[in-house]
């Protein structure tokens, strides 16, 4: 039965456990027994100094008086007195002032209705056979035929010795009975003149309490065996509310890769609401997440398989060529037509392998803060020096902010490079690139700005898109279309935004936003931030590559 | 044989050399760097010939196909692709293209590919050369000079490599071609191509027989081996 396998069987164990252990404590620790055992020991001995204290008003332990004493007690205790002289000999015995008389009992059948007594029913027999067991080695009481001297007619047990030499003294004792009666002795010594005259034996069987103690322990039993009903049955109630489920999950889970590892459908989301419905809901986003991760890089491979092919097909028309041509000047154009592309795949497995490396690790770099003035005054002067002698100007505005944003420097660098190197390619000689750094609201937000020709509608909404490339002019194969493709990545990575706007009255803006280091909002919980924007590129970059 | 070529390629490189080599044979050649540029200039007149990249931006190759037949139901097109998937989009029997190679594409063999396509055209504007080219197997007609087929007497529109990859199964009735004895056949100048690409146009070349005849039997697959032309049993 695959419901109790192992959950389940593990909840019913710690269910009954929880029932077992009281019931267990009040039937094996004899709490309860030690108890009225006590309670009836304190009576008797109650009594039993009452009738010393009468008999050493007297100032003498007569046995006449002894007896009297006891038939003015009218017979109406429960226990057995006796009075002994200073030798255990017995001067008065109420056992043998006639037959008690019936006192008030309101317990002495607490259960009449029992035809069996309840130590003697099955079900006590069941239940207590464990114990017995466990017990059986443990200390027995003393036997009764001890208490008596069999050759003085003396009384001689411990506890009588006990009273005599002036202490309290108290033994049970078995009976000789078929029932085994326990009998319970407390013995107290009788003081004359500051000397042990003799002692009053009370004795009483413990029968009356023990039966009740019985009836006790049927009872807790009954309710033990009751409670152990209800424990399984919730057991199974939840076997089958927690158990199937998982059961099922884990069926699903196992289904959901076909034999050649590859994803079969997945989970469909529970409307459960319970913990196991947020599993289900859980695994369902994880297999939708794998799922578009795993459709992502079948379609950036194929993407970039693509992308290869063009320089691949050039390389083998131009070396074609090379080797038909006689010309040497014809020869050589075509061999520097094949390394420029050798040099453009170099290209472009290098950034496609930055790509992939920014989408599978960028969250296990390094994010120190970085200074973004300090970065990009750098980049700026750097394009100033490589732009020679004014084709393009490069001016940097940052107004003195100090906009600390957490990242890698390398990472950041890469980001601004790429847009500077975009900006600049497009911007017509003697343009200006402006680089504008403001830090509000929690953000540092840097505009790179050309006065170049723009983006043509059609093309506003793919340009972030990987392998997109479109040049008004000139050749679009110098471009990999990774570009911008990089600098989404990482700034999504981070937890920014990049976007794009026309300029007035020409141009491009790109404007990245990045949520700043120091901000109180943002920094203490960058994961939680980056989070959305980091899972985003995934289906949008599918999309966006055609 | 001289003719006008149009090369439509946003390749800078893969343009000019395809322009090159087709100069040195002899062609006309005008060279377009997107379809948009290639369109307008079509409107005005239509070169003999096109060779046509499928990506591009400013209009996609297929659109100037449409564009192109708009004009001209028989002007011969050969695509250059580099994605297989684009493969049946391209050769579906609704866009008519002529022929298509994959890119890297053997620049010996686009040349073939021109010269065949050329010799299609001068043939079908005179009929009734060469009738003595005819191979007949059963109902199937192969016209070795034009390379056009026919199935019942009914014109199978063919691309080249279709028709070659035909004539290697069909001259020898009942004989296995392995996978690579047919790309030999079917791309002669041509060494990088897949087994696979074999396998698309022998689907393809069934689905244009059953678009004939829904009945067509007659290319047996025989695995592990390769295809075979199954012999008239009747």
């Amino acid at each position: 039965m695959s419901a109790l396998s192992r959950l389940p069987v593990r909840l019913l164990a710690f269910n009954i456990l929880l029932v077992f252990l009281p019931v267990a404590g009040i039937l094996f620790l004899d709490t309860y027994e030690r108890h009225l055992l006590g309670a009836q020991e304190r009576t008797m001995s109650q009594e039993g100094r009452l009738l010393a204290a009468a008999l050493e008003a007297g100032g003498d332990l007569d046995p006449v008086q002894a007896r009297a004493i006891l038939v003015k007690l009218g017979q109406r205790q429960l226990a057995r007195l006796r009075v002994v002289d200073d030798a255990g000999a017995v001067l008065a015995d109420s056992a043998l002032l006639g037959p008690r008389r019936p006192a008030p009992e309101p317990a002495a059948s607490p259960t009449p209705a029992l035809r069996v007594p309840p130590q003697q029913r099955l079900l006590y027999l069941i239940g207590s056979l464990p114990f017995r067991l466990l017990r059986g080695a443990g200390d027995q009481p003393e036997d009764e035929r001890d208490l008596i001297d069999a050759d003085t007619g003396t009384l001689a047990g411990a506890e009588v010795r006990a009273a005599l030499e002036g202490r309290y003294g108290a033994a049970t004792r078995v009976l000789g009975d078929a029932d085994r009666t326990v009998m319970l002795h407390i013995a107290i010594p009788i003081r004359i003149d500051g000397e042990v005259a003799g002692a009053v034996v009370v004795s009483q069987s413990t029968r009356r309490i023990m039966s009740t103690l019985y009836a006790v322990r049927l009872d807790v039993f009954r309710v033990f065996l009751a409670s152990l009903a209800v424990a399984v049955v919730l057991t199974l109630i939840v076997a089958t509310t927690i158990a199937r489920p998982l059961a099922r999950l884990r069926q699903r889970a196992g289904e959901i890769l076909d034999r050649r590892g590859r994803l079969t459908g997945g989970f469909e989301p529970s409307r459960r609401r319970d913990e196991i419905g947020d599993l289900e809901r859980a695994l369902a986003e994880l297999t939708r997440r794998l799922e578009a991760h795993l459709r992502h890089t079948e379609s950036f491979a194929a993407d970039v398989a693509h992308e290869f092919r063009n320089p691949l097909a050039s390389i083998r028309t131009a070396t074609e060529m090379a080797l038909e041509v006689e010309d040497p000047e014809e020869r050589r154009r075509f061999l520097e037509m094949a390394q420029r592309d050798v040099a453009r795949m170099e290209r472009l497995l290098s950034e496609a392998r930055e790509i992939s490396r920014i989408d599978a690790h960028l969250d296990e770099e390094d994010r120190g803060p970085v200074a973004v003035e300090a970065l990009l005054g750098g980049l700026v002067e750097s394009y100033r020096l490589r732009s020679g002698n004014g084709r393009t100007r490069f001016e940097l505005e940052a107004a003195g902010e100090r906009a600390m944003v957490a990242g890698s420097a390398d990472r950041l660098t890469q980001v601004f490079d790429n847009l500077l190197a975009n900006a600049a390619s497009f911007s017509p000689p003697g343009g200006t690139v402006v680089v504008t750094l403001r830090a509000a609201a929690g953000q540092a937000e840097v505009v790179v700005a050309d006065d170049g020709p723009g983006i043509p509608e059609e093309h506003r909404d793919r340009i972030f898109a990987r392998f997109f490339s479109w040049r008004p002019e000139g050749p679009a194969a110098e471009h990999t279309g990774l570009g911008l493709a990089i600098v989404r990545a990482i700034v999504e990575g981070y937890g920014g935004r990049v976007s794009w706007r026309p300029r007035h009255p020409n141009g491009s803006e790109f404007v990245v936003n990045l949520p700043l280091a120091s901000h109180p909002a943002r920094s203490p919980a960058p994961a939680g931030a980056a989070e959305p924007a980091a899972r985003a590129p995934l289906p949008d970059a599918h999309r966006d590559t055609r | 044989m001289s003719g006008t070529v149009a090369i439509v390629e946003d390749e800078k490189t893969i343009r000019d050399t395809v322009a090159f080599a087709l100069r040195r044979e002899g062609y006309q050649v005008v060279a377009y760097a997107d379809g948009a540029a290639a369109w307008e200039s079509f409107q005005r007149s239509l070169p003999d010939l096109v060779v046509l990249d499928i990506i591009m931006p400013r209009m996609d190759g297929l659109e100037l196909l449409r564009r192109i037949r708009g004009q001209s139901a028989t002007l011969p097109v050969i695509f250059l692709t580099s994605r297989d998937e684009e493969f049946d989009r391209v050769l579906g029997l609704e866009l008519g293209g002529d022929d298509y190679l994959c890119k890297p594409f053997s620049m010996r063999e686009l040349l073939a590919r021109v010269k065949v396509l050329f010799r299609r055209l001068a043939l079908a504007a005179h009929p009734g050369d060469d009738a003595e080219q005819l191979l007949e197997v059963g109902r199937l007609t192969l016209d070795l000079r034009r390379y056009t087929a026919a199935w019942d007497g009914s014109a199978l529109p063919l691309t080249v490599t279709e028709f070659m990859i035909l004539h290697a199964l069909a001259k020898r009735p009942g004989h296995v071609k392995t996978r690579e004895q047919l790309m030999v056949e079917g791309y002669p100048h041509d060494t990088f191509v897949s087994d696979r690409t074999i396998d698309s146009h022998i689907k393809r070349l069934r689905k244009k027989f059953v678009a004939i005849d829904a009945g067509f039997d007659r290319i047996d697959t025989v695995y592990g081996l390769g295809y075979r032309w199954a012999q008239e049993t009747a």
